[in-house]
């Protein structure tokens, strides 16, 4: 954070970014890539079936392609994120693209593997220019949170305007000490929400009598969820930078015991004014009291 | 020379237990090499221990769970972490349920990620798998003598075509490859190397047998019962004429096999890692890069000059190579291997070019 950034009176307690594993869905997607690259040359070049794939130049590309799209269906599917398809889509159809291009087609054995390792190379840097994009800084006054390549976002939260704190530890970040939390405001800004929908379909007979239904069931469960640049994703180390945030969230969050303590001062206050209105009504009923006795004289 | 009834009745149905009590022993002694060298490296490796304690709590309550499940109890809970696991059963059942439930606890997890790599060795070892064929039947008399060598010659068919396997690896084939990886997890968590956030309670191999003991003193009818359906079992086998009885144990024998090499392989690689850590900034990672370059190297030189003995000669100068490499990099650029003489020498030239 630059100096003419921070307000007055603002000190920054820490400077945070994600731990370089705490985007390992990402990451994964590219590993799958090589890991499938690999496998594929090898079984096009070396393996036992490689003259079923020296014989039809296309069925290399088929079987590269189907298990490809296949794993990016069980990945969409797993984390509800068709993104993940399409990506692998694009992979596919740009690696049949280049190949139909340059007339590589009958070099499917050796491109393959290049290819996909070339792609899952891309992948990871990507990957980790997005992680080092995000920045957050903890002040003693307020959260910023920093993120994005090409769009750069910014959020900016006040510790009393957080309502709760949502914390998570997966297993690498058990194994490598960082975790991801999420200040929830009282706008409700950390909160996603999960949706289930039920579908089914029956057929009887052959083509004679079909039916097939879908029935849908919306069924909403808020949970805290946000983008990486609006949590603190994957920070290390989680349990001091957890106590940090809950700590500042208390010094700036007024606590039931003080609340109390307010009202009794307010109170007191409230005593003190009736008490001093009641003796100024005294003194000056004594006034008049005098000012009459003097007439009276 | 006649086989007595005695022989028969009473200690030959001992004899494939007694083998797989003693592999078994073998593998606890191995654990704690194991659990010894994780102890070595911790501090310098945190996460990597978390990571091999997990894998072994992993390991640990899905036992537990696949006994409450075998028991009938149900799961209602199952939390797992880096440093603790837990199941929680639907129905709490005492008596012979909870005892069981209690065995897949204790002995499983020295079990289970064996059976998973004996899995994988169907699919990829060609011999190795005879147990006792039909024409060795004829003359196997159910003795305890007979019975043990059966076990021990079907153990050593399977050692002979196990090694013969590892030798023969084909690292640049996936399934070979991804195998070996599998067995290098599982043979770091085949138990936990520590149980809990700090290293307070002591789990090694007295802990297991101490837990064992409680089981067994605790329950004593069920060991007795346990021993009376292994009888039943001996005494149905040698009346069918089948050897279902030694089979059994056989399979148990050749989990123990698989643990201990599993285990004596993730030694290997905790030593290096012991050893690479007397090495400073990069050149620690001069040995890792090695073992996949020189690998590589031997056969790409054997696919241009092909000798019967590929894959066991490059597996031979992946090892030699890594130890050659650590060998000289730990003399060059570490005190290891210096002797006084040598580090006068090395005080003299300091000493030296700092008069000069």
């Amino acid at each position: 954070m630059d100096e003419d950034e921070l307000l007055n009176g603002e000190k920054v307690e820490k400077i945070l970014s994600p731990h370089p594993l705490s985007f390992m869905r990402f990451q994964s997607l590219s590993m799958f890539l090589i890991i499938w690259g690999i496998v594929a040359g090898w079984l096009i070049n070396f393996s036992e079936w490689n003259t079923i794939f020296s014989n039809n130049e296309w069925l290399s590309v088929l079987v590269w392609g189907l298990v490809l799209l296949l794993a990016g269906i069980i990945a969409s599917i797993l984390t509800i994120r068709w993104s993940i398809f399409f990506l692998y889509l694009g992979v596919f159809a740009g690696g049949v693209a280049l190949m139909l291009s340059q007339g590589w087609l009958g070099a499917s054995g050796i491109f393959i593997p290049f290819y996909m390792v070339s792609i899952s190379i891309i992948g990871f840097l990507f990957v980790e220019a997005y992680r080092r994009s995000h920045r957050y800084i903890i002040s003693n006054q307020r959260i910023s949170f920093k993120g994005g390549i090409v769009t750069k976002r910014e959020r900016t939260l006040r510790y009393d305007k957080i309502a709760d704190i949502d914390a998570r530890q997966g297993i690498m970040g058990q194994i490598f000490g960082f975790g991801t939390i999420i200040p929830i405001s009282q706008s409700g800004f950390g909160l996603g929400s999960d949706k289930s929908l039920a579908a089914g379909g029956i057929q009887l007979g052959e083509k004679k009598v079909g039916f097939f239904g879908l029935f849908g069931g919306g069924k909403e469960v808020q949970t805290p969820r946000a983008r990486s640049y609006y949590e603190l994703h994957g920070v290390f180390p989680y349990k001091e930078v957890k106590k940090l945030v809950e700590e500042m969230v208390q010094g700036n969050v007024i606590t039931p015991y003080q609340k109390e303590q307010v009202a009794f001062q307010k109170e007191q206050v409230d005593i003190q004014k009736q008490m001093r209105d009641l003796l100024k009504m005294q003194s000056d009923s004594k006034v008049d009291q005098k000012g009459e006795e003097g007439s009276e004289e | 020379m006649e086989a007595s009834s005695i022989d028969i009745v009473v200690f030959a149905p001992l004899a494939p237990i007694l083998g797989v009590l003693l592999f078994w022993f073998i593998q606890l002694l191995f654990i704690e090499s194991e659990k010894y060298l994780l102890s070595k490296i911790r501090p310098n490796h945190e996460p990597f221990c978390k990571f091999t304690n997990f894998l072994g709590i992993f390991f640990q309550t899905v036992c537990h769970a696949l006994g409450y499940t075998v028991t009938k109890s149900g799961v209602s809970n199952f939390d797992i972490s880096v440093d603790y696991g837990k199941v929680s059963p639907k129905k709490e059942k005492k008596g012979v349920f909870e005892w069981i439930s209690n065995v897949f606890l204790f002995i499983g997890p020295f079990f289970i990620p064996a059976f998973i790599l004996l899995v994988c060795l169907f699919f990829l070892m060609t011999k190795g798998f005879e147990i006792v064929n039909s024409s060795q039947l004829l003359v196997i008399k159910y003795t305890f003598g007979e019975q043990i060598s059966t076990f021990g010659a079907s153990l050593l068919s399977f050692s002979n075509g196990f090694l013969d396997f590892l030798l023969n690896i084909d690292l640049l084939h996936p399934a070979h490859f991804g195998f070996l990886l599998l067995m290098i997890f599982l043979g770091m968590g085949i138990r936990p190397s520590y149980i809990g956030k700090e290293k307070k309670e002591k789990v090694d191999m007295l802990y297991d047998l101490k837990n064992i003991k409680t089981l067994i003193l605790n329950k004593p009818i069920y060991l007795i019962i346990l021993f009376t359906i292994a009888y039943i079992f001996f005494y149905v086998s040698f009346w069918l004429e089948q050897n279902w009885y030694v089979s059994f144990f056989i399979i148990l024998g050749w989990l123990s096999i698989i643990s201990i090499v599993s285990i004596l392989i993730a030694d290997t690689i905790l030593i290096l890692i012991r050893t690479t850590d007397e090495l400073t900034g990069r050149w620690k990672v001069i040995p890792y890069i090695t073992i996949p370059t020189s690998y590589i190297f031997a056969r790409v030189f054997f696919f241009y000059i092909p000798t019967d003995f590929t894959k066991p000669v490059s597996i031979l100068i992946l090892i030699l190579s890594t130890i050659t490499v650590t060998y000289f990099l730990l003399k060059r650029k570490s005190n290891k291997f210096k002797t006084k003489q040598d580090i006068k020498k090395i005080k003299k030239k300091k000493k030296g070019g700092k008069d000069g």
